[in-house]
């Protein structure tokens, strides 16, 4: 393993993320400026004069030329400030604070969800390889990754929030108020969240353990004796780790991106219901900000993956 | 590496395609299921008890019973006869927006994996651009630019799903390229586009074939959360994800609505799935066991 | 009007002086909610379910017809109501008119801001010409009729208007009389929207948008013994059903506004205590009358004639409302019940009408909706109704600014819009707003000379009966000329969970705390 060819590969990787990044702000930015329909006569409101709309197309640099509404939007975010609401005035940096914390708990506790109880299904199943057993998993798991993960919180909510009242049916609390309250808060929709991640997860491991269990190595030491479940959970595991690693990293930028739906069915104020909201409204720094953090966030996982994928498959040169 | 298969399918398809039935149930189920919907689509104003617009006060949130076999939603309107015009919504939805997606991202991935150097890297970062942000905001967007509705919906959902296709063409690109078959052909001078039509592209075919398969399955979800979010196809139409935001706004009233539309999601998706899946191993053996 | 002559400069209210003399049941009996008085049950934060966020904490500037409910717990109004009828009475201020020309308002003593300002004449008299010239205001409209404003007396204001007006009381009870501190103005400027000083029972704290916001108790408040709770916790959940499920489960202590179709959920909540109650809210078609089609006669009677008001009170409303003849329903003392059989439901006089105004293949109709749960139910409703009678009708439906915008402003883009009237204080308001040459609510901008004189009429006179009648000429002309399709009055449905009481609903629907207390 050549140090310095990775180090130049991950160098090159994070060079790479700069246009990615600014790229996915200026697509989203050009949509939005695409739609009909002018965010001045909303802010205006009722009774608002032409005049008055001009007015406050002036007041937000509304009727600026496109690219310098852009460019300067971005040199201002690049010193860290994004702005403020078009509608209600609140600092960007401000509504992002309030609601990446419960999406970020929220996407945490599925991905943890789905591998707690991922990895042990998809160590059975690899174990007892097409029995029952193996069959009835992976039909769950066929199931799990169809299912509209929105539908499944809502019949989450309707039994064990509505019915049973084992949990809260809506709403967030922070962390840091109340650790208790927020993750029975957060339970219910990151159950809804993980079926889809259990059942990658299940699926990954289940498909790296039987390479593997079929592999020279593991077949001398099924010739000594050991049974495969013991084989699995000591050397088996060990190497799926990377496979595992990069599950982890597509998981997590899949659930971020799933959220939006869930937390509409929650009631669950965080970056989703933000950037819906702001995107209905066209309020655009809100938008912008949310989508910059979210861009960041994925590609910073993304980047992550690579560098642990590269650095410790010895099979990658 | 194996051997890179012939142009051109081999004469005895219709066989082919029994073989392989009989010999994987998931195709064979999963085919079974599409085409029976397929039907129940295209027979729907005949076998539709009721027009599924048609409102009748008396029967709100009517029980499942002899005359709506479903039950009614709060409008009084029969779920089993939206629930088959929602399906005919939903599956036109996720074709267009699979087709979308392949118009798109199939010659964008050629391109890009033919051509190679920075027209390759430029089309790469965009694609990783689009990729990396939350696609329901670009939907969001898309149907802001160009109206909101299950067409427009759905062509943005195919926006989203481009780069999914044109990165997975473009890899097999990469590989189908460097072949000594296709570069014998390039010695011979034929034109770039030829190449590209005739040679490259029906390599890649097979891949592309079964990502289709189960991006079909992703649009019909993506419908789904769309037209739930109110973005998607209009009242007073149905669509099963619009079935599916009434119910939840009724839950506690009417708890069972929830279950028709959200059982037909669910299966078909596993169909799509299912048959995609058994594409892939039929069309490449050596993938058997992912 | 009459002037109180209980002694507010002795520093009791009317109010007080009832209540000190065993009126409380009288207070009940006179419309207005029976304050506690016990201290031992005074407290606790109520965790209140709003379903919007607020356009503006600044009434001025505000322009939602659901902000109410939050400015009154940090706002008190120069003229109050009586929750029952909306009769307007003294608040911060009496009032009386010396002559048809002049209003002498006198301001209670020793109210202050909840910034330590006084509340004195030099403040009204910097809110009154605030909300009728800043450039902000988008209340101008309701202090037009207002020439000059004179400070007569340390508690003393005599304003001047160009024309007799006796609803001017009933207009201050509304944004132009919230009383805004003119040190916070001042101190703030364009961001008073987000910083709001009033001198109300409670005072601001904190507003996170979408969120959540709180105002605590005014230890100050000129009432000595109110407000009872220690606080209050707005939180915004604009899902209506979503909302009513954290206050059935526990989780909020009271929900307002809750759309009649869910009331079986409510009545399901054995934690929950109901109120339902007639308000003012009116579902509607506003018409642009000033073109095509909409322009002709006819067409706007056929389009009254098409709508069976019965059946969308018993399905969009799950039967809590009540059909809607006129702009004002059966228990608002203006109610003219000669009015009701104008417009029964006769789909094919509809479709006879509109062959006769040269329609008869079908009338296309390009309408506006907002594209929350609730507006859509109703505007599915309302398209199988109008289909049967002979119309062709399309939704363009969004969010409301973006909708509202689009047919009052600039654009004039819809024929129609279904929408909602929240409700004025005084009914000359809500005539003027709708069908005023000029005013923003009147899409087509043009009005009938007749009408105008007979708004102008119901502005001269003080005494109610004859307010009543001139009322009476008024809607009689709104609704021959059809110039609105009224639908159906919304009732108000709220929620309190059993750990509080007190909450009394008005007739205006947007509700007030005031009054509740800890159980």
């Amino acid at each position: 393993m050549s140090l310095s060819r990775n180090g130049r590969a991950i160098r090159r990787r994070l060079v790479q993320t700069v246009p990615v990044v600014i790229l996915a702000t200026f697509i989203v930015f050009a949509l939005l400026k695409l739609v009909p329909g002018d965010v001045a006569v909303t802010l205006a409101g009722d009774n608002a004069s032409e005049q008055r709309i001009a007015e406050i197309r002036a007041l937000y640099g509304l009727d600026r030329p496109f690219l310098v509404q852009y460019l300067g939007w971005l040199g201002n975010a690049v010193q860290g400030d994004l702005s403020r609401s078009l509608l209600s005035s609140e600092a960007v940096r401000d509504s992002i604070a309030r609601a990446f914390p419960n999406t970020l708990l929220l996407v945490v506790m599925a991905l943890v969800l789905a591998l707690v109880i991922g990895i042990p299904l998809g160590v059975i199943a690899a174990s007892r390889r097409d029995g029952w057993l193996d069959r009835a998993f992976m039909a769950f798991a066929s199931v799990g990754v169809a299912v509209p993960n929105f539908w499944l919180g809502m019949l989450l909510v309707s039994t064990f929030a509505l019915r049973l009242n084992w949990f809260p049916a809506t709403g967030a609390v922070p962390l840091s108020v109340d650790p208790g309250s927020a993750l029975a808060h957060a339970f219910l929709p990151a159950l809804a969240l993980a079926a889809g991640g259990v059942a990658e997860v299940m699926r990954q491991l289940r498909a790296s353990l039987v390479e593997i269990l079929s592999s020279q190595h593991v077949r001398t030491l099924h010739a000594k004796g050991l049974s495969p479940a013991a084989i699995l959970w000591r050397h088996g595991l060990k190497n799926v780790s990377v496979n595992l690693l990069t599950v982890i990293g597509l998981l997590f930028n899949r659930l971020l991106a799933a959220t939006v739906v869930v937390e509409a069915v929650f009631a669950i104020p965080g970056m989703g219901g933000l950037v819906v909201n702001a995107a209905l409204n066209r309020d655009f720094p809100v938008v912008q900000g949310v989508v910059l953090v979210m861009v960041l966030v994925v590609v910073a996982v993304n980047l992550l993956t690579d560098i642990l994928y590269s650095t410790f498959d010895p099979r990658v040169r | 590496m194996s051997a890179p298969a012939p142009a051109a399918l081999p004469p005895s398809l219709p066989r082919l395609v029994l073989n392989w039935l009989r010999q994987d149930k998931r195709g064979a189920l999963g085919l079974g299921f599409l085409l029976l919907l397929a039907l129940i689509s295209v027979l729907a104003p005949w076998i539709a008890p009721y027009s599924p617009t048609e409102q009748d006060f008396s029967a709100i949130f009517a029980p499942p019973s002899a005359d709506h076999w479903l039950g009614a939603d709060d409008l009084g309107r029969d779920t089993l006869s939206r629930l088959i015009d929602g399906g005919r919504a939903s599956l036109y939805a996720s074709f267009l927006a699979v087709g979308i997606s392949a118009l798109i991202g199939v010659p964008v991935g050629l391109i890009a994996g033919y051509l190679g150097g920075w027209v390759d890297e430029m089309i790469s970062r965009v694609i990783d651009s689009f990729l990396s942000f939350p696609a329901i905001v670009l939907a969001i967007a898309v149907t802001g630019a160009l109206g909101i509705g299950l067409t427009n919906g759905m062509i943005a959902v195919g926006i989203v799903f481009a780069p999914q296709l044109a990165r997975l063409v473009r890899a097999r690109t990469l590989v189908v390229r460097n072949e000594l078959y296709v570069d014998s052909v390039r010695c011979f001078g034929a034109p770039t586009p030829q190449i590209l039509w005739r040679h490259v592209l029906p390599n890649t075919i097979q891949p592309v074939i079964v990502q289709i398969t189960l991006l079909l399955a992703a649009a019909l979800l993506a419908e789904a959360s769309l037209s739930f979010l109110g973005l998607g196809i209009q009242p007073p139409d149905a669509s099963w994800g619009s079935m599916l935001a009434r119910a939840y706004q009724n839950m506690e009233i009417a708890p069972e609505q929830m279950y028709p539309p959200g059982i037909m999601i669910l299966l078909t998706a596993l169909a799509f799935n299912l048959l995609g899946e058994s594409l892939r191993e039929a069309l490449d053996p050596t993938m058997k066991g992912h | 009007m009459t002037t109180d002559k209980l002694a507010i400069r002795g520093g009791l209210t009317r109010r007080q002086v009832f209540l000190l003399s065993g009126g409380a049941a009288l207070a009940g009996a006179m419309g207005l909610p029976a304050f506690a008085q016990d201290a031992a049950r005074a407290g606790g934060v109520l965790k209140v379910v709003a379903p919007s966020n607020p356009s503006s904490l600044d009434p001025a500037t505000g322009g939602s017809g659901f902000d109410h409910s939050f400015l009154w717990t940090i706002y008190d109004t120069l003229v109050e109501w009586d929750y029952d009828t909306l009769l307007p009475r003294p608040g911060l201020a009496q009032w009386a008119f010396p002559d048809p020309r002049t209003m002498v308002l006198d301001i209670a003593p020793d109210v202050l801001f909840h910034d330590g300002t006084p509340l004195d004449a030099e403040a009204v008299k910097f809110n009154l010409e605030r909300g009728r010239d800043d450039e902000r205001s988008n209340i101008k409209a309701d202090l037009v009729n207002v020439e000059t404003v004179t400070v007569t007396g340390p508690l003393q204001v005599t304003l001047g208007l160009k024309s007799p007006d006796s609803a001017l009381p009933a207009i201050l009870s509304d944004r132009a009389g919230m009383m805004v501190s003119p040190a916070s103005i001042a101190e703030h400027g364009a961001n008073s929207n987000r910083n709001p000083v009033g001198c109300g029972p409670w005072k601001f704290v904190s507003w996170t948008d979408n969120d959540r916001i709180v105002v605590t108790r005014n230890e100050t408040y000129r009432h000595a013994s109110r407000p009872s709770l220690d606080g209050i916790e707005f939180v915004i959940i604009p899902e209506t059903a979503t909302g009513l499920r954290s206050v059935t489960s526990g989780g909020n202590d009271m929900i307002y506004q809750v759309p009649a179709r869910l009331k079986p959920a409510l009545d399901r909540a054995s934690s929950v205590q109901q109120f339902v109650a007639p308000t003012l809210a009116c579902v509607k078609f506003y018409l642009n009358y000033g073109r095509a089609p909409f322009d002709n006669l006819k067409v706007r009677q056929a389009l009254n004639f098409a709508i069976d008001r019965e059946a969308f009170v018993a399905a969009a409303l799950a039967g809590v409302g009540e059909p809607a003849a006129m702009l004002l329903p059966k228990a608002h003392w203006a109610y003219d019940a000669s009015l009701v059989d104008l417009y029964p439901y006769d789909p094919d006089r509809a479709r006879a009408l509109l062959a006769e105004a040269g329609h008869a293949d079908g009338l296309e109709l390009n309408l506006g909706g907002y594209n929350d749960q609730d507006q859509v139910l109703r505007s599915e409703i309302m398209q199988a109704q109008l289909e049967k009678a002979g119309f062709k009708p399309r939704f363009t439906r969004g969010t409301l600014p973006e909708i509202s915008a689009q047919f009052y402003g600039a654009e004039k883009k819809f024929d129609a819009l279904l929408s909602l009237w929240t409700g004025r204080p005084d009914p000359s308001m809500t005539y003027e707003s709708l069908f005023g040459a000029g005013s923003y609510y009147n899409a087509g901008r043009t009005a009938d000379p007749a009408l105008t004189e007979l708004l102008a009429r119901s502005r001269e006179v003080e005494a109610m009966e004859d307010r009543a009648r001139a009322f009476a000429d008024v809607q009689r002309n709104v609704m021959e000329n059809a110039l609105t399709v009224p639908i159906a009055f919304q009732y108000e449905v709220s929620g309190l969970s059993r750990g509080f009481d007190g909450y009394q609903p008005n007739l205006l629907g947007k509700p007030r705390f005031d009054a509740i207390h800890l159980v």
